[in-house]
């Protein structure tokens, strides 16, 4: 066992992969559909060979967000903090996406509401031609007594 | 909007859209957002929220939209965002932002910008991001 992290998570965890998925190639009408879906009105989104718009990206998720080893507990009372993305390849029409997920962080905060814990988990996505499409890092709070 | 006419400070033209609850689950579907907080009222409220809510894919993804709409030739490099409340269908829903700092790289740019979204006078995201303006004759669809 090695050292803990908040929540007693190991720490050996980070980093190692936990998920890994890959998508059916991506059709014209899946990037026509998302990019109406949120009104927008740029024509390469809407092409017969579109271009994705960028946050399409995150259409993608693998299929589990945390590894299998973290105390259920730590996600009774969690929610969405926030995401960073780095964009890279634009994903087009054909494209097959794979991605991988790690756990990539785990911190405390303590603020005026007690004792917080932030859990980092990172996916790397690439087309079928090894290009990087995007890193996404996903961070969920857990706060109150399931943080301590 | 030129690259040489960008600088500090400069307002991004704000999007205000007021979406419905089936506006959310068109995106939902497009999205592949199967939660069912983001379909229905009834089971959001189980789940002890007031209603229906935005995906906060879907709020980021306004953010987007509004930074391709004021540069449509610009490539987006990152996007991050901080959740602060939730966003809810039936309200009017603002997105702005303004100019931090601007790097030219020999013949491209890069622009970073704050963002916030807000709902009933709240700020519920706050965001940054980074855009790259390449020379017209480079500019690629962007993507």
């Amino acid at each position: 066992m090695s050292e803990a992290l908040p929540l007693g998570i190991d720490a050996a965890l980070l980093g190692v992969e936990f998920d890994s998925s890959v998508s059916p190639p991506v059709t014209a009408q899946e990037i026509h559909e998302y990019a109406a879906s949120l009104g927008e009105s740029h024509p390469v989104y809407f092409a017969p060979e579109p271009v994705a718009p960028p946050t399409f990206c995150m259409k993608f998720r693998g299929n589990r967000f945390s590894p299998p080893a973290l105390p259920r507990r730590a996600f009774a009372r969690s929610f969405d903090a926030g995401k960073d993305i780095q964009f890279g390849a634009p994903i087009r029409a054909g494209d097959v996406i794979h991605t991988s997920n790690v756990l990539h962080e785990v911190y405390e905060k303590t603020g005026r509401s007690g004792a917080m814990v932030f859990i980092v988990s990172r996916l790397r996505m690439k087309n079928q031609r090894g290009e990087m499409v995007a890193v996404i890092d996903s961070r969920f709070l857990i706060r109150g007594e399931a943080a301590t | 909007m030129s690259v040489e006419r960008i600088d500090i400070g400069d307002e991004i033209p704000p999007l205000e859209v007021v979406l419905s609850g089936d506006d959310v689950r068109r995106y939902a579907i497009a999205a592949n957002m199967p939660g069912q907080r983001f379909h229905s009222d009834e089971v959001a409220r189980k789940e002890g929220l007031p209603g229906q809510i935005l995906p906060g894919n879907m709020s980021m993804a306004l953010l987007s939209r509004m930074l391709n709409e004021w540069l449509p030739q610009a490539r987006l490099e990152k996007l991050g965002v901080t959740f602060r409340g939730i966003v809810r269908p039936a309200a009017p829903i603002v997105c702005s932002g303004f100019v931090t700092d601007r790097r030219p790289h020999g013949e491209w740019v890069e622009i970073d910008c704050d963002l916030i979204l807000e709902q009933a006078g709240e700020r519920r995201i706050t965001g940054v991001a980074v855009l790259r303006l390449d020379p017209p004759a480079a500019t690629a669809p962007r993507g």
